[in-house]
């Protein structure tokens, strides 16, 4: 697994590949075929699998089955900025949260199903690719050398855009992460949901199994 | 696991049960009736044949989950139990789509509500496009049927805070309210409906027909999609299904055919013309996949000065329908106002936002509270619905543009609903919209709504109720079955699901569903028992 990391460099889209899908505001132009190039090409978009805790903190036993390492990168630099004031401040928490939520991410999409699965690849593919993160990001450097103020700064100039593609894109990165974060036990405190009612868990079958 | 619970028992007691995800070569069934769909349709259907003495086949796409698997949990339930793992959206990703995937379809994730197809609307389906047997005094009886089949009754059990807020603004302001009646028996009164009844009240097709059906000698495959339906001259021969694999999503390649000598497609108001278009049966007039409705949703949330906990206690008990039908019922769009239960996953991905704001707003769950409003489409003839079609995998995707007459409407429900939510005290309410703040009085609230930009990803839009797609009518120019939900050009295939209905329905419409399904599937046994 580890190989797909080695030679993601190499795997560049195929630019005589792209096509483009004019949204009708100012020229934007939309790649909606990145994806499909930068896939037939192998490697950056295939699953992570399996990540080294070393330069990730992930955790090592979980197999990643849709997002590449382009599309982690992606969420490491976002989520800062999307949980603004929510994450834990100690160091060691904070990236055991971030990483979490990315598995719990992963995990959602597999049960996406192929139709959304593909339209997610288009969207995180013109995302990692340097051309069209500038061109419709506005985002100048690789993710991973991204501040949160400018991970911050993508996210509000997509929800504000009078462009209704890169609102859609807006929520489609906001919704997945906020389910997966504020939706997690973990993360439960954050907005005051005690949790199932305890007096439920002890009087259930399913929660009881020997009983 | 518990024998109490009735799943695990008629499963122990032998019935006739098959995970297709555990099927290791291909194989040929037949029945007299394949069913395909276990939801309200396809469960009502199923269990009045099979106690008629027909031998049925229920083909379910989706898992079979029952009490041991619902543990109260939101990302589990939202994965495995919802369509697309929850992600469903329409063609332009405006609209997100809540929609059952797993045995008993919407039924096993559904907020509980019961009403009866409103008068106005059966009215309308019998005077204007000319389905007489479809008039309310025709209707009743079969209404009234379902209710006792599924333990209808309006809920007696005061209204959690959440929907009392309704009720008090609805009182305050002079607008009618009324209590839901819930489709329960011992409710517990927790609040986790929507992610599988933890504790076998809610009497959904689960626990209802599904087992009725079993004790009287169905089959049921589930973790099988019915992928072609296919013809030998004038009449539909078998149905091609493919197995799911181990997560529930991916085919395992092996495929099973299924013969009978009577289909009923029950795959839901998105699947059902899926499945049809994707079998490229005979249809003359291109009818297939339009008209489709969802009752369009968008939503305020109030901050309310006192604790809500919206996230506990029946999720659904109070609802106005004052501007239901109040301009006719084909005139300006009308809308129900009901309630959303907010847990944090829901909440999380429903109210927009991220960063600090966002980590504010859902701070302040446990006293927010929101009202939903369901637009009725259909009527008006500038409401002509959305279409499905496929995309290039096979799977239905529904386009639903949003014209100008929904706009007006779903700002007015914006409007309602933000003064309802003041009148009961609330301290500060905001649109889902991304261009809405908090308004702290009504009178802001109420410029600012005037001018929100009415337009499709800023407005936050939602839909629980999908219908139509295969429309019933008396024409075959302008319908694709009668109003029995027999096919106009196949003899041997009928639709028993939300897909049939010419319009929306004004109100949640599992009743609908079961009533109708109800109605067709006796008068289907009927004919079946005398080509016998």
């Amino acid at each position: 697994m580890t190989s797909q990391h080695d030679t993601k460099n190499s795997c560049q889209p195929d630019v005589s590949r792209r096509s483009f899908l004019k949204t009708g505001l100012g020229g934007a132009v939309f790649l909606s075929t990145v994806s499909l190039s930068a896939g037939l090409t192998g490697c950056a978009t295939a699953p992570a699998g399996r990540v080294s805790a070393v330069d990730s903190r992930m955790d090592t036993r979980y197999q990643f089955q849709f997002l590449s390492r382009d599309d982690i990168a992606l969420f490491e630099a976002l989520l800062p900025a999307m949980f603004a004031g929510a994450l834990p401040e100690e160091p060691n928490q904070r990236r055991f949260a971030i990483a979490g939520t990315i598995e719990r991410i992963d995990q959602g999409i597999v049960k996406f199903g192929p139709a959304n699965q593909q339209e997610l690849r288009k969207l995180f593919d013109l995302l990692n690719f340097a051309p069209t993160r500038i061109a419709l990001a506005r985002v100048w450097s690789d993710w991973p050398s991204v501040s949160t103020a400018d991970a911050d700064a993508f996210l509000r100039r997509w929800r504000d855009s009078r462009i209704g593609l890169l609102n859609n894109g807006y929520i489609a990165l906001t919704k997945i992460s906020n389910v997966a974060f504020y939706g997690h036990e973990d993360h439960w405190h954050l907005s005051g949901y005690p949790g199932p009612p305890a007096w439920m868990v002890d009087a259930l079958p399913q929660f009881n199994p020997a009983a | 696991m518990s024998m109490n619970d009735p799943i695990a028992r008629g499963l122990a007691a032998g019935w006739n049960v098959t995970d297709a995800s555990k099927l290791s070569e291909n194989r040929t069934v037949e029945a007299d009736v394949v069913v395909i769909g276990t939801g309200a349709g396809g469960g009502t259907t199923a269990e009045i044949l099979a106690r008629q003495g027909l031998s049925v086949i229920l083909v379910e796409e989706g898992r079979l989950y029952y009490q041991k698997d619902f543990k109260m949990d939101e990302l589990t339930s939202y994965a495995n139990l919802y369509q697309e793992g929850m992600s469903r959206v329409t063609a332009d990703g405006a609209i997100a789509i809540l929609q059952g995937r797993c045995v008993g379809g919407s039924t096993t994730v559904n907020w509980t509500s019961s009403f009866r197809t409103p008068d106005e609307t059966l009215t309308y389906w019998s005077q204007e496009l000319g389905l007489e047997g479809l008039a309310p005094d025709a209707m009743a009886p079969w209404f009234e049927g379902r209710e006792q089949r599924h333990n209808m009754a309006p809920w007696e059990t005061p209204p959690n805070l959440n929907n009392d807020i309704l009720r008090q603004g609805c009182e305050k302001l002079g607008y009618s309210w009324q209590v839901i009646p819930r489709n329960v028996k011992g409710c517990w009164n927790s609040g986790y409906c929507g992610v599988g009844c933890p504790t076998n009240a809610k009497q959904g097709a689960l626990l209802t027909t599904i087992p009725g059906a079993l004790d009287h000698k169905a089959q049921l495959f589930h973790g099988l999609r019915a992928e072609r339906l296919v013809m030998s001259q004038d009449r539909i021969d078998h149905l091609l299904a493919s197995a799911m694999g181990p997560d529930g999503v991916t085919p395992s390649g092996i495929m099973v055919t299924l013969k009978a000598r009577q289909f009923v497609v029950a795959a839901s108001a998105i699947g059902s013309p899926g499945l049809l278009l994707r079998s490229q049966l005979p249809d003359p007039y291109q009818r297939v996949g339009k008209r489709s409705f969802i009752h369009p949703v968008n939503a305020t949330v109030a901050r309310m000065p006192a604790k809500i906990d919206p996230f506990y206690g029946a999720p659904q008990s109070i609802y106005s329908d004052e501007f239901n039908f109040k301009a006719g019922t084909d005139g300006p769009a009308g809308y129900k106002l009901e309630v959303p239960p907010l847990h944090p996953a829901m909440a999380a991905g429903v109210v927009p936002g991220h960063g600090q704001p966002q980590r504010d707003n859902l701070g302040q769950l446990p006293w927010m509270q929101s009202v939903i409003a369901l637009l009725r489409d259909g009527f008006h003839p500038d409401s002509p619905g959305g279409t499905v079609s496929l995309r290039d995998d096979g799977s239905p995707v529904l386009d639903y543009p949003i014209t100008d007459y929904l706009w007006q409407g779903l700002r007015k429900a914006y409007l309602t609903m933000a003064e309802i939510q003041f009148a009961a005290g609330a301290e500060a309410v905001q649109a889902m919209h991304l261009d809405s703040d908090w308004y702290t009085t009504w009178n802001q609230a109420r410029d600012a709504i005037n001018n929100l930009p009415m337009k499709p990803h800023r407005a936050r839009l939602f839909t629980a109720h999908q219908m139509g797609g295969c429309s019933m009518g008396t024409d075959p120019k302008t319908s694709v079955v009668n109003g029995f939900g027999e096919h106009h050009h196949i003899a041997n295939l009928n639709i028993h699901d939300a897909s049939i209905f010419p319009t929306s329905i004004g109100a949640n419409p599992q009743l609908s569903v079961y009533a109708l399904a109800a109605r067709n599937s006796s008068r289907l046994a009927q004919r079946l028992a005398n080509s016998a």
